[in-house]
């Protein structure tokens, strides 16, 4: 556990943090468990208690009130359940009759951890320190990113001829960014997408610096500083480009 | 003024303000929360939204209703009662008649309020049963579930009782169990803005939140 994980700390992050909505939730929930067999992880589990969506969120409470004992196991317990046991679907907030909305509280609990405690996981945490360094999550480089492009086009310069990807063009319709999987692992991906956008004749172009990548992964660990910047990375070159419309891959 | 005066006049008035002074200002007291740290949902506000999620919740007629329909109606019941016998109990509209504003409303039959008492009753006890054998619920139950269960069933017990001199005329309890009435119809109207039962005035903002937040996504909950 880090020096920063007091249980106070903890506390001040999540006061500032609950909203009207959430802490009426925390307050009001009847503990009915309507919300139960609505999560694919209670069903798939043997409908075992534990899993029941209403009692992921006990944290908050516990924390704030500052009755429970905050240490690794604790922390660990915590992680699991946030994590594994919840990936923030919100199909419970559909049936709980006062609309209380699970995943949300689950996604604050994520932030807690991540930027109190300094606990997400690894693929996560690797992922933000790419994204801060290159921009991207697969630590791409610009030139790697724009060769990608070139060389993908010259690939297919037998089967489509006239096939274009147009780098940077202006006053198009559609912005195209793409999951930086792609250029890295399945660049069949953005040959696909250029096939269909030339076959309709779209107006379309991509991006040649930071703001290709639509991934977002440090929204799920609560980073929103790094979230943030690379919502404004793809909105600066939308802007730049002045294209009318951001399209994000499948 | 003996102790029965006192319960039954200045207690009765300490009680019904302080319910309706606590939940309008729970509701006031959401909305400007709400104003400085729900702005989206005040950015996207529209009551298309919240009367839709207010119509097919306050009815039979969504998705957990579907999904439970037996308990959902039981529960269900157990509310139209709780909110309907304390307001159109004939006994309860005489008392305002004799009251110094003299108002008088439409009352439920007789025979019909009996049943809708003992419906409060038994759903009540059943929820208190039905929370200490499941095993989803006995995890999830603090204490406190327990408790407000009990002291929601309390004032329609008592009034049943006394209604109905059930246990006779004679001994402590009989003779005072108008009293018992009163004054655990008081403490739940005391506990109402102050509790989880506060529920009763902050389900609507929660639906309604929670309505605009997936509406604006085109979902109507």
């Amino acid at each position: 556990m880090s020096d920063k994980a007091d249980p106070q700390t903890m506390a001040d992050f999540f006061k500032p943090r609950l909203n009207a909505r959430f802490k009426t939730w925390l307050k009001i929930c009847a503990n009915c468990a309507l919300c139960a067999d609505t999560c694919h992880f209670y069903l798939a589990n043997d409908r075992k208690p534990e899993m029941i969506p209403a009692y992921k969120v006990r944290f908050i409470n516990e924390i704030l009130k500052g009755k429970v004992t905050i240490d690794d196991d604790y922390l660990k317990k915590m992680y699991e359940t946030v994590y594994y046991e919840c990936n923030m679907c919100r199909r419970c907030a559909l049936y709980c009759p006062f609309g209380i909305d699970i995943g949300l509280m689950v996604g604050l609990q994520r932030a807690m951890l991540h930027n109190v405690a300094d606990i997400q996981p690894a693929g996560l945490k690797s992922a933000i320190e790419s994204y801060k360094q290159f921009g991207n999550q697969m630590s791409l480089t610009q030139e790697d990113w724009v060769d990608t492009i070139e060389w993908t086009l010259e690939e297919m310069e037998d089967y489509y001829p006239t096939l274009d990807i147009p780098i940077d063009k202006e006053n198009v319709d559609l912005l195209y960014t793409v999951n930086a999987r792609e250029p890295k692992f399945y660049p069949q991906d953005i040959q696909e997408a250029a096939i269909i956008f030339n076959a309709v004749g779209e107006s379309w172009t991509v991006p040649s610096v930071d703001g290709w990548d639509d991934t977002n992964l440090a929204m799920f660990c609560g980073d929103l500083g790094t979230s943030k910047m690379l919502v404004e990375k793809t909105f600066k070159q939308a802007e730049k480009l002045k294209a009318k419309r951001v399209a994000i891959t499948e | 003024m003996d102790f029965y005066a006192f319960v039954e006049g200045p207690l009765t008035w300490v009680a019904i303000l302080t319910f309706l002074i606590g939940i309008v200002v729970r509701g006031i007291l959401y909305y400007n929360a709400s104003k400085k740290t729900d702005k989206m949902i005040h950015k996207y506000f529209s009551w298309k939204w919240v009367f839709s999620t207010y119509a097919k919740w306050l009815l039979p007629n969504n998705v957990t209703f579907k999904k439970q329909p037996l308990y959902y109606l039981t529960v269900y019941l157990f509310h139209i009662c709780i909110v309907m016998l304390p307001v159109f109990a004939y006994q309860h509209i005489v008392m305002w008649e004799m009251s110094r504003f003299g108002w008088s409303w439409i009352s439920l039959p007789a025979g019909l309020a009996k049943w809708m008492t003992l419906a409060v009753v038994f759903i009540g006890l059943f929820l208190i049963g039905r929370r200490a054998i499941h095993p989803d619920l006995k995890l999830l139950t603090k204490s406190s579930d327990y408790l407000l269960l009990a002291l929601t069933i309390l004032p329609f017990l008592t009034g049943y009782l006394a209604a109905h001199a059930t246990l006779g005329t004679t001994g402590f309890l009989a003779e005072n169990m108008q009293l018992f009435h009163m004054l655990s119809g008081q403490l739940m109207l005391i506990l109402i803005p102050f509790t989880k039962l506060s529920h009763a005035v902050l389900f609507f903002f929660s639906r309604g939140a929670t309505a605009v937040e997936f509406g604006r996504r085109g979902y109507s909950m």
